[in-house]
């Protein structure tokens, strides 16, 4: 009897949460498509709209604008938060002193909701009470910085709001990673006459690059989600400059109760997910495959 | 389809309310809002306390925040077959929601107050859309008020409002001339929103009852529409270009100082003002301007819906609510809480515990409704359905933030955005 409660343990630990987790997201997930094809409104419908549903979200500007803006606002804040990581984590690799202290400064901003993270910003870009008006009170009378009233502008406010918070993220990752390389290897470098600059871009750099890949996909990730950021900054605004799509999905959802078009949004949202996720996916399995081949 | 979900909800009611319906208990109302705190949360409070003094008992459980949210926990209970007696509901969502859970009838308490004869004929449609009353409205505000801070009349010399938009327009250059901000406004999409019809309004009534709340096509690219477009440009140039996502009252200080000019919003602005410490004696509350030369009124409403249920004291209490909630007393008790005005024209406010401000929006009501000038509100969500506001309101908040748009572009931009939305 004891014997066969430690078979099934095991099992038990690891099937049930498993079965939990898969009929929530996929469960979930299978119940939202099935609505973006039926005619829900307010409560859900379980008729067969086909894609009426998609049509009206690919037709509705918001839409339009939002996937523009992810462009924009992914390409802008996976590059730069990578990039500031990496720098971020070379500096830190000299084995500087109060090294603890500045990792635990940078990283901090992780740990600001995005709520918060936007809220803060938003006073800081307003030209009114943020840093525009604390730069002219300077005496420099004509400063201008009013980005987040710029509607061709606004949406980088929104990048560099995100930088701020993710860059520490990025630099931890390659931190580690420029931990793990060899020591020796450096050394060797050393000896060969390379200099830091030659170290990090030709040695280290290509050592750490699937750290890199696992950060960009990471980030941009995040960035396809991002929805309180924009909520709490801007709005979605001036007008809906700054909307991004999970925000369309919650408008339609939640501010509109279109049940159907909403889902539909969603839909679209999670393909552009895994338009991201799959080239990653075979990226990796790629190189695993290679790997075997090389060691086989 | 609806029918069939109907029933089952109404059978789901029906076996929930079978452990009560033997109780002969106090007439209860339970009750659901986003009123919590401030004047509204004050009202609706004295509301229930009113029920109480008449033997009821009141079970109110507010849902701050959005109202959106507040509708998002009405779906749950409606789904789950447990909608409160009463909850907060206005414009044509009355008629919407009504389609999905069963309403009760209050024709005849209504018919005994012999109601319908004195409120504006817009509000009756929006409460029974079936032919049958299932909502009474609360209290009324005019959300095409203006605002002027004296301060800034002073400066540019004004001594009277604007009667006309030209007036307006000239007013508003001067005071820009002389380094104020001619338009005190907020950020946020209704703000937006509302200036189109504050400008529709002003210019024709008709047009705007064709276009904005029949959504009449050939109306939504008329000649007044264009007109309100181009006046929305000008609002736009005038405004405060740093508010950036913020609420209007953000800049009432500003507004007091004479810094900026007019505000243009609904009567809840005098409210905001005196709770922010501001005197009254700064500021001119009248109507915006008026190219007609005649009153028009453009209404915003609050409303309660009242839900079906089986049990003897909820029903008995929603019979005891409606009445109260028709009461001239209950209403002015209401509306000198919130500052707006009552929904009944036949209210004396004369009295002390009336500001100008109701007053005068109070006199306009009563001339627009003998008039039939009373107009819905679209950005207040009283013309449309929130689907087709919200898509109408993204094309004007853009129109106000983007000056590439030009006036004929909006005009199509609105136009396309309706058919979109009913489509």
């Amino acid at each position: 009897m004891r014997r066969r409660l430690a078979d099934f343990l095991p099992l038990l630990v690891i099937w049930l949460p498993l079965l939990i987790n898969v009929a929530h997201v996929v469960g979930f997930t299978a119940w939202t498509t099935w609505l973006s094809f039926t005619s829900s409104d307010l409560l859900p419908e379980y008729d067969w709209a086909g894609l009426r549903s998609y049509n009206a979200v690919l037709r509705s500007e918001n839409t339009v604008v939002a996937y523009i803006n992810l462009v924009l606002y992914g390409v802008g804040f996976v590059g730069l938060t990578t990039l500031a990581g990496f720098v971020l984590a070379v500096l830190i690799d000299q084995r500087i002193r109060a090294e603890n202290l500045l990792r635990t400064i940078y990283l901090y901003p992780l740990a600001v909701s995005f709520v918060v993270t936007g809220t803060a910003w938003s006073w800081l870009f307003n030209p009114a009470q943020g840093i525009q008006k604390f730069v002219r009170s300077l005496g420099w009378a004509d400063f201008r910085f009013d980005w987040i009233i710029d509607r061709d502008l606004a949406i980088w406010t929104i990048v560099i709001a995100a930088v701020w918070h993710g860059t520490g993220f990025a630099m931890a990752l390659f931190l580690a990673g420029l931990r793990s390389i060899d020591p020796d290897l450096h050394k060797a470098a050393q000896i060969d006459g390379a200099g830091p600059a030659r170290y990090y871009l030709r040695i280290a750099a290509p050592t750490i690059w699937p750290v890199a890949i696992s950060v960009l996909v990471i980030l941009l990730q995040f960035a396809i989600k991002t929805f309180d950021l924009v909520r709490a900054m801007t709005g979605g605004g001036p007008g809906i400059a700054t909307t991004l799509p999970a925000v369309v999905v919650y408008d339609f959802m939640f501010q509109r109760a279109q049940l159907g078009r909403g889902s539909a949004a969603a839909v679209l949202l999670l393909l552009s997910l895994v338009a991201v996720l799959l080239p990653y996916y075979l990226y990796a399995h790629w190189r695993a495959r290679r790997e075997r081949a090389a060691h086989g | 389809m609806p029918v069939r979900r109907r029933h089952l909800l109404a059978g789901a009611t029906a076996l929930a309310a079978v452990p009560h319906a033997w109780a002969q208990a106090k007439p209860r109302v339970t009750f659901i809002s986003q009123w919590s705190s401030g004047s509204d949360g004050a009202a609706i409070t004295g509301l229930g306390k009113r029920l109480e003094e008449e033997g009821g008992i009141w079970q109110h459980s507010p849902v701050p925040g959005f109202t959106t949210e507040m509708m998002n926990k009405l779906r749950a209970d409606i789904i789950a077959g447990n909608p409160p007696a009463a909850s907060q509901l206005k414009g044509p969502e009355i008629a919407v929601w009504s389609k999905i859970a069963p309403t009760v009838n209050l024709d005849p308490l209504v018919a005994a107050a012999g109601y319908e004869k004195l409120i504006p004929s817009e509000l009756i449609g929006l409460h029974k859309p079936q032919g049958h009353w299932i909502a009474l409205p609360m209290q009324v505000y005019r959300t095409t008020t203006l605002f002027m801070s004296r301060p800034a009349m002073k400066k540019v010399g004004a001594d009277k409002a604007p009667k006309t938009w030209a007036e307006f327009n000239e007013l508003a250059t001067a005071m820009k001339a002389a380094g104020i901000t001619p338009v005190a406004n907020g950020g946020i999409r209704w703000d937006d929103g509302m200036k189109l019809e504050i400008a529709l309004s002003g210019i024709n009534c008709e047009a705007y009852r064709a276009a904005l709340m029949k959504l009449d096509p050939k109306a939504l690219k008329s000649a007044e529409m264009l007109e309100a477009f181009a006046q929305l440009r000008k609002f736009a140039n005038w405004m405060d270009p740093a508010i950036a996502a913020q609420h209007y009252s953000v800049n009432l200080a500003k507004f007091l100082k004479g810094e900026m000019g007019m505000l243009m919003m609904g009567g809840w602005a005098q409210g905001v003002i005196k709770n922010l410490g501001g005197n009254l004696d700064d500021v001119l509350i009248t109507s915006v301007p008026q190219n007609e030369g005649k009153p028009v009124f453009v209404l915003n409403a609050d409303s309660m819906i009242f839900w079906q249920r089986k049990e003897a004291d909820l029903t008995a209490g929603q019979q005891l609510l409606a009445k109260l909630m028709m009461q001239k007393d209950v209403q002015e008790k209401y509306s000198q809480t919130t500052g707006s005005i009552p929904v009944r024209t036949d209210v004396d406010l004369s009295g002390p515990a009336w500001s100008d401000g109701q007053r005068e929006a109070s006199a306009v009501l009563n001339e627009a409704f003998k008039s039939k000038r009373v107009l819905l509100s679209l950005a207040h969500n009283m013309a449309q359905t929130n689907p087709i506001t919200a898509a109408m309101i993204d094309v004007l908040t853009e129109y106000v933030h983007n000056d590439k748009v030009t006036p004929e572009q909006g005009v199509a931009r609105l136009a396309a955005a309706v058919d979109t939305a009913r489509g």
